[in-house]
């Protein structure tokens, strides 16, 4: 219910916010840091990301970068407090959106009475679209993140060996399995991780009656939704299909062992399981690793000092492996 | 089938034996001759691709079909055609296959598998995969030409946009996810049994199957046509120049650079899906194939593109076999890669997958069993 409210605050800033304003960081900038509003394409999705770049950076520094990622069904604007910090330490910081989130496009559908051929490899249309929006997948998500490590490459004054990710609550998985996955990312923090699957075995998916008959459901009936209620329906039906088979904890033991991973956890977390989540997942990591528990903090890192603890931990773990 | 195979293949039922897991090979030993004429004959040479004439065939006496639309990715719709099998009921239970083409073939070349199994008792639907043939592009396949200016404040928005469409997207993560689609759309389909649903894939196609065993375990039978990755580890795949650089092109231009991408008909892929492709290593996922999935790798001897010998198909067996997964290779002698889907590489691997199927989804039964809970799935539209 918290977490509603929330997004209905942002979603009501989002709004009243024109896209193609100058750059507004929610949060007060270091002196001496500048941003810059990006556009960035995943799978095709316009993306938005803001770069936080720190004192100092010109085209030929070779910085090191580091990919902010948001939690669940949160945006960009949720974690520019942490991507304006790093900069302090000389890092380059890129928190994003992802597709269909905050100010990044939607995921894209076509209505019927579109034709096309495939020796045509690109053709142009205006056709009747549907646009949807806060679906939550999470390999999408990692994907997103993934994509924006190439945007950041493509950087002047970074240095593409010298790429981290930072992700908080279900980013957490994502930059867990991003750092399994994407051989770019030298360094990885993982700030009150979730990171499910360690009582599961790393075995194929296999669907209750109930699950089936909702694959079943979309698979037959599935198109792209008219309604916003029908939209809702189905945006909840596929995060809780792509949920019940998403293990970041499969991928720990699958982080190269010159990737670098902290996992920054809050001592008083509620809502993760410290013990069962970023503890047991850093036993299997074969490279540099930590824990660092936040004395007293919750979830939020809302307590005092907590977030500063916090942003402290990752700048000096990405200070020192990238 | 030949009856001396049928007889072998009872045989080996009833007695039980641990040879009883495999499938009767007599057919590629009776058919040597055969095998090594098409890989002699100057007509039979299929270098590069196979040829339209490979994709005609004759729609098998009381073998019906019936084109359908399903379902992907939150909405992009794909095209599936169903034969179903003579005597095939919507109220009886029928074991059902999916069939899935290679790398820019289309599901028109290999109907003709679909009708096979058909004429064999099996449910089949020979399914185009995500931006190809018949089926639509995915979210990731089109571009808005104009800016998003949807937000947050609502999950959809339906409106005239100019857009682009990309097709022959190569991406096997999303082949994956369509052959998970494809079998929850024959899971739901009246007549077929939600418990016994089997998967065939050829060339990249067999190269998936694989990982949607590794995947799915609604799949209880897999057959993987001139594939086949041996055992290998997990973890990230390189990313060098110039790959590195078409990445960075991609992420700031929304399209890097294609290459030549077809066999059986001639088109561009990116060259990124040479990378993305990596993310699919269904060799470093044969550890999550369960028990209940029955694997069999049909590797072509001289295959020019999987590897010879059926090498890493008879890896990925034995590394199968040995955590108790059911598996088997067999091989077509003296054949190239696209001499599979021709000739007696047709005839005999047809016979083999279905051999295959039937022994391990069964067959078909008319209505009277009816099990209320699986009987559910069965939604209609």
């Amino acid at each position: 219910m918290r977490r509603r409210a929330y997004l209905l605050v942002f979603v009501l800033a989002a709004v009243s916010t024109p896209l193609a304003q100058a750059p507004k960081p929610g949060v007060s900038l270091p002196d001496g840091v500048t941003t810059r509003d990006v556009k960035f394409f995943s799978e095709g999705v316009q993306c938005f990301g803001r770069i936080f770049l720190p004192k100092g950076l010109t085209a030929d520094s070779k910085a090191p970068a580091v990919v902010l990622a948001p939690g669940w069904a949160e945006t960009e604007a949720s974690i520019e407090k942490y991507a304006a910090r790093f900069t302090t330490r000389g890092l380059v910081a890129m928190a994003i959106d992802y597709r269909g989130w905050g100010k990044s496009g939607g995921f894209l559908y076509l209505d019927d009475g579109v034709r096309w051929d495939d020796r045509l490899r690109f053709s142009q249309h205006t056709a009747r679209v549907r646009i949807r929006r806060k679906r939550l997948i999470p390999d999408a998500q990692v994907l997103d993140i993934r994509n924006a490590i190439s945007y950041l490459q493509g950087e002047p004054g970074i240095d593409r060996a010298r790429i981290g990710v930072w992700g908080t609550d279900m980013a957490g998985g994502h930059v867990l399995v991003s750092a399994a996955t994407d051989i770019r990312v030298k360094a990885a923090v993982a700030q009150v991780p979730v990171i499910e699957g360690r009582d599961v075995p790393r075995k194929a998916f296999a669907p209750s009656a109930v699950q089936q008959a909702q694959l079943v459901r979309l698979a037959r009936t599935g198109q792209a939704p008219a309604t916003a209620i029908a939209a809702d329906t189905m945006n909840e039906e596929e995060a809780r299909l792509a949920l019940a088979e998403y293990h970041p904890f499969w991928y720990a033991d699958a982080v190269p062992p010159t990737t670098a991973v902290l996992f920054v956890v809050a001592e008083k977390d509620t809502k993760v399981n410290n013990d069962a989540h970023a503890a047991a997942a850093s036993k299997l990591l074969r490279g540099p690793n930590g824990v660092t528990v936040i004395p007293g903090a919750t979830h939020t890192l809302s307590t005092p000092g907590a977030l500063e603890a916090a942003v402290e931990a990752a700048a000096a773990w990405f200070q020192k492996y990238l | 089938m030949p009856a001396p195979l049928r007889l072998g293949l009872l045989a080996a039922v009833v007695l039980g034996t641990g040879l009883s897991a495999q499938i009767a090979t007599d057919l590629v030993a009776k058919r040597k001759a055969d095998f090594h004429t098409q890989a002699t004959d100057a007509d039979m040479k299929r270098d590069g691709g196979t040829q339209p004439r490979d994709w005609n065939y004759d729609l098998p006496e009381g073998v019906t079909t019936r084109q359908v639309t399903f379902y992907v990715g939150g909405g992009t719709p794909l095209y599936g055609k169903l034969f179903l099998p003579r005597q095939f009921s919507p109220r009886g239970r029928w074991p059902a296959v999916v069939v899935g083409h290679g790398i820019n073939a289309l599901s028109i070349g290999i109907e003709k598998y679909a009708a096979r199994f058909a004429d064999r008792g099996l449910v089949a639907m020979a399914i185009d995969y995500q931006s190809y043939g018949f089926s639509g592009s995915g979210a990731d396949d089109l571009r808005l030409l104009e800016p998003d200016t949807t937000t947050d404040a609502r999950t959809v928005t339906e409106k005239q946009a100019r857009v682009l469409v990309k097709r022959t997207n190569l991406n096997n993560v999303e082949e994956v996810a369509d052959f998970r689609a494809a079998v929850s759309f024959l899971q739901g389909e009246p007549g077929v049994d939600p418990e016994r649903i089997g998967i065939w894939g050829s060339s990249n196609g067999g190269t998936v199957v694989v990982a949607v065993a590794a995947a799915d375990a609604r799949v209880k039978a897999v057959v993987s046509q001139v594939s086949g990755a041996p055992p290998s580890a997990r973890g990230p795949a390189p990313l060098a120049a110039p790959m590195l650089d078409d990445a960075v092109r991609r992420a700031r231009t929304g399209q890097g650079a294609e290459v030549d991408g077809g066999f059986s008909f001639k088109s561009k892929v990116d060259m990124w899906s040479a990378q993305r492709n990596r993310d699919v290593r269904p060799g470093s996922t044969l550890d999550q194939i369960p028990a209940t999935t029955r694997v069999l790798f049909l590797p072509a001897e001289n295959d020019e593109l999987s590897g010879p010998g059926g090498a890493g198909a008879l890896a990925a067996t034995k590394y199968l076999m040995e955590r108790g997964v059911t598996a088997q290779t067999i091989i077509y002698p003296e054949l190239t890669h696209f001499q599979a889907y021709s000739h007696t590489g047709f005839d005999v691997g047809s016979t083999l997958a279905a051999d295959w199927f039937l022994k391990y989804l069964g067959t078909g039964a008319p209505p009277k069993t009816t099990k209320a809970a699986t009987d559910s799935l069965n939604v209609r539209r």
